[in-house]
């Protein structure tokens, strides 16, 4: 199979045009199309469409599996079903990079935040990945899921904010804050690490762990993760409503009212 | 002794994903065919690896520069394992450990997890058992202790009678039902025109005024009274106690904090569900403690048909909302049990009731 040729277009807000050779097929997640030409064919598979040995039933145990990653229970699939090339456009979830990852490179598979998926080619797997070790499970920002992608090809992942991709030799390792982890390559070791010092984790503003990777292998870092954004903007949205009442307004009445209970009993 | 084995292998030049190539496991080393390398067990590192923490990479140094590598798959990984010598490479018994400690946590979680449910289950399967052991931890003084302080609060609310011949006639009824009783019981008769009487813990009888002009002998107040004993001798209220505060706990638990709604549902239901379950109990245990002071027994369910009767004209809520069993089964339930447990020397009972009507009336 022609590997898929796609061009990722715009700065912040990013979306993907896909061409589809003749007879080509790629998959995205449920609701991320922005166009399609013509003679594109959309169709909704069931998990991301692999088979099963235990029939219809395992496929929706893996579906439901899936969905648990943060993805829909469904997927779509588009095939070219002219003799032209035809575009496929998918747009990503939110405001961040798109990140196309050839599996070939990376083994055949890598691990990624829950929901990081976007679009790939057709047999392609996104698996459960289940953290096994409580404390980075707990600790590491990530939660105890994530997924695991693996097959052949070209795969996108969305990743929130700017994206830094790192590539680590057997030597290296990084600390990365909890959270702004998108993936890694499989041969990673992800754990996590006290911050050090009672100090660091009260006033640094990163928590009680860093997460550590170590390689050899690739990982992608966002810079803003979607919580981030999300208490951000949560926090101004807030602030931005009718009610004015900060706490500094509340002192001020507060010193208002005192100031004149305290000349009242004076004239008293 | 060579065997050939895939692995990927990471090193200056090579891509940052590794490539795939071929190592052969000999006596003393591994063989690297395409990389004209021959590295020595003894120059090896062990690392743990991966996501799932369970890979093996072995590195080591070649021109001062690390080398690794990883095998392809984990059936592969197993089976190199089996063929590096034990002691010669460093961190290896560590990797061994590590991948070990990881599986014993969880299978730590699982069991610890299922003994849980066992014991949650044992104690819903044996739940009647469980409430009566620890009921049986509290000492009766205790339960006194509450009853008094029911009885405080009632006789602020209404007259009690604890004198005189009216609580002389149940007293008499009452001391042959708790002959060889471990409680000391008190009988008060309230002035209430409702038919009703009640038990405190501890062993507080309260009768009210309304039940005796109802009743028509004196059996069928001895048919409540004993199923009012048995309430106390089989510490309902205590284990009603306990169950709601189990209920409370386990509410708790189960979802953290404990939304007040929640918490008064579960009380609501399980309040009502022992209660029914309770008065069944009393009934029965009633009767047989009936049968034992050789009492004859028709007064329980000639006094249920009149009460029946009396109530006849209200709405009747289904069974499993009301905290009472409907009646018809339970005086389908005692006449079963007169049937099968014949009392041919139970007496009736002979009491004045004009004179302690009056008696009471007085007291009024």
């Amino acid at each position: 199979m022609t590997q898929l040729s796609y061009i990722i277009k715009g700065n912040d807000l990013q979306y993907i045009e896909i061409a589809l050779e003749s007879g080509q097929q790629a998959v995205a997640e449920q609701g991320a199309m922005m166009y399609v030409d013509r003679n594109v064919a959309i169709d909704a598979i069931l998990g991301d469409g692999s088979a099963s040995r235990l029939g219809g039933l395992g496929r929706l145990w893996n579906a439901f599996k899936r969905s648990l990653t943060g993805e829909a229970l469904f997927s779509s699939i588009y095939k070219n079903t002219s003799s032209h090339p035809q575009i496929v456009a998918i747009s990503a979830p939110g405001p961040g990079e798109i990140v196309p990852i050839s599996l070939n490179e990376h083994g055949g598979s890598i691990v990624c935040q829950k929901g990081a998926y976007l679009a790939g080619e057709l047999g392609q797997k996104t698996q459960l990945a289940f953290q096994k070790r409580l404390r980075v499970g707990f600790f590491g920002g990530e939660g105890f899921i994530m997924q695991k992608i693996s097959g052949q090809g070209t795969v996108f992942i969305h990743a929130s904010g700017s994206l830094k991709e790192v590539t680590l030799t057997p030597d290296d390792s990084l600390k990365v804050d909890t959270g702004c982890l998108v993936g890694m390559a499989s041969t990673v070791r992800y754990d996590i690490q006290y911050a050090g010092s009672l100090k660091n984790s009260l006033f640094g503003g990163e928590g009680l762990f860093y997460a550590t990777v170590s390689g050899p292998g690739k990982v992608w870092i966002q810079s803003l993760p979607m919580n981030r954004l999300s208490k951000l903007l949560m926090g101004s949205a807030l602030a931005g409503g009718h009610s004015r009442s900060s706490w500094v307004g509340k002192f001020y009445l507060l010193a208002i009212i005192a100031f004149f209970i305290f000349t009242m009993t004076e004239k008293v | 002794m060579t065997v050939e084995f895939s692995v990927l292998l990471f090193g200056p030049g090579l891509p940052s994903g590794g490539v795939v190539t071929d190592c052969f496991i000999e006596a003393d080393g591994i063989r690297l065919a395409k990389h004209t390398q021959f590295i020595s067990f003894a120059n090896l590192t062990a690392r743990v690896g991966s996501f799932d923490h369970n890979q093996l990479q072995l590195a080591w140094q070649y021109q001062n520069q690390t080398w690794m590598l990883i095998p392809s798959d984990l059936t592969n990984q197993k089976q190199l394992i089996k063929l590096l010598p034990n002691g010669f490479i460093d961190g290896l018994g560590r990797w061994k450990r590590a991948t070990l400690s990881q599986h014993l946590v969880w299978k730590t979680v699982g069991y610890s997890l299922a003994s849980i449910a066992v014991v949650l289950l044992l104690i819903v399967w044996q739940y009647d058992a469980v409430v009566t052991w620890v009921a049986g931890r509290i000492p009766i003084s205790t339960e006194y202790k509450l009853g008094e302080s029911v009885l405080a609060s009632l006789t602020a609310q209404k007259a009690l009678v604890n004198k005189g011949i009216a609580v002389e006639a149940v007293k008499k009824i009452g001391d042959r039902l708790t002959k060889d009783s471990s409680y000391k019981y008190q009988w008060h008769i309230a002035n209430d025109p409702a038919i009703n009487a009640f038990a405190l813990p501890g062993g507080i009888v309260i009768v009210n005024k309304g039940l005796i002009d109802k009743a028509d002998s004196a059996n069928e107040v001895a048919g409540v009274l004993a199923h009012e004993i048995q309430h106390v001798e089989q510490r309902h209220a205590l284990k009603n106690m306990i169950t709601s505060s189990g209920i409370a706990a386990a509410v708790l638990m189960l979802f953290g904090d404990a939304n007040a709604v929640m918490m008064i549902m579960a009380h609501q239901v399980s309040a009502q569900y022992f209660s029914r379950q309770a008065e069944t109990d009393a009934d029965m245990k009633g009767v047989a403690l009936l049968h034992r002071a050789k009492i004859n027994p028709s007064g329980l369910t000639t006094f249920f048909k009149k009460m029946q009767q009396a109530f006849k004209d209200k709405a009747n809520s289904p069974e499993w909302l009301s905290s009472h069993p409907d009646t018809n089964n339970r005086i389908k339930a005692i006449e079963d049990f007169n049937k099968v447990h014949l009392c041919t020397d139970c007496e009736m009972l002979s009491w004045n009731k004009k004179a302690i009507l009056a008696s009471l009336a007085k007291a009024k």
